[in-house]
């Protein structure tokens, strides 16, 4: 989305370290973007709190549901905490009419869901191992 | 507030249907705060009622003023709901460190 190939905002594209309102639909489209990632921080939220909350003991693990959930609990935080800092990033970029910079919530939020996800491979392998006992 | 073809629009008065696709966004997120408010009843109920109760809060809150809306940063609301979803994470986190272990 840039604010140049779209509708010009109420009085065209603002000159260089000029601010204007931009287009409502601008606006509109990053309130939309930061309440998606505000759900999606708030799914990941709830589930780590099921992680911790509603499975069953790992046995010969006990720690290994609270490893797998507080990350994720924490990662969500860290959501909620960035995608406002892109909201304003992004809403700064269409006042003065800059192209927006690109998200890099994504790799952040795949790359620690992967970690979390190895850790939780690596927890439940030991479980296996060390619980059968 | 008619098109040059005398009829009433519905592009004419929310253009990309923006306004009606964010209160739609509004109502989404409501309903999950909810949805999280419901999850947490149960076993926390001194967590999961305010967050239930949070959530018509946050609904009225994405009603956008006006027939066309102002279209103007809504700085206030989106601050709140950072704030909101932190303190759920903050209220997630103690319950998860106090119990289970």
């Amino acid at each position: 989305m840039t604010p140049a190939a779209g509708p010009a905002g109420p009085a065209g594209t603002p000159r260089p370290g000029e601010e204007r309102e931009p287009d409502a639909r601008f606006t509109f489209a990053n309130e939309r973007t930061f309440l998606a990632w505000s759900r999606t921080a708030l799914a990941l939220v709830v589930g780590g709190l099921a992680v911790a909350q509603l499975l069953p003991p790992f046995p010969g693990v006990p720690a290994a549901r609270h490893v797998i959930g507080i990350p994720l609990i924490l990662l969500g935080a860290a959501v909620a905490v960035l995608s406002y800092a892109e909201w304003q990033a992004n809403q700064r970029a269409l006042r003065r009419g800059e192209p927006l910079r690109r998200s890099r919530l994504p790799l952040f939020l795949a790359g620690t869901i992967a970690v979390i996800a190895l850790l939780a491979v690596a927890l439940a392998t030991l479980s296996a191992v060390t619980g059968r006992r | 507030m008619s098109s040059p073809g005398g009829t009433d629009d519905i592009e004419d008065m929310d253009p990309g249907l923006a306004r009606a696709r964010t209160e739609l966004a509004w109502t989404r997120t409501a309903i999950s705060f909810a949805a999280v408010g419901c999850a947490l009843l149960r076993s926390h109920p001194a967590v999961g009622v305010p967050i239930l109760a949070l959530s018509p809060l946050i609904w009225k809150m994405g009603r956008l003023p006006g027939k066309r809306g102002t279209g103007h940063a809504r700085t206030g609301q989106i601050r709140l709901i950072t704030a909101v979803v932190t303190g759920v994470a903050l209220a997630a986190l103690v319950i998860t460190l106090v119990t289970g272990w």
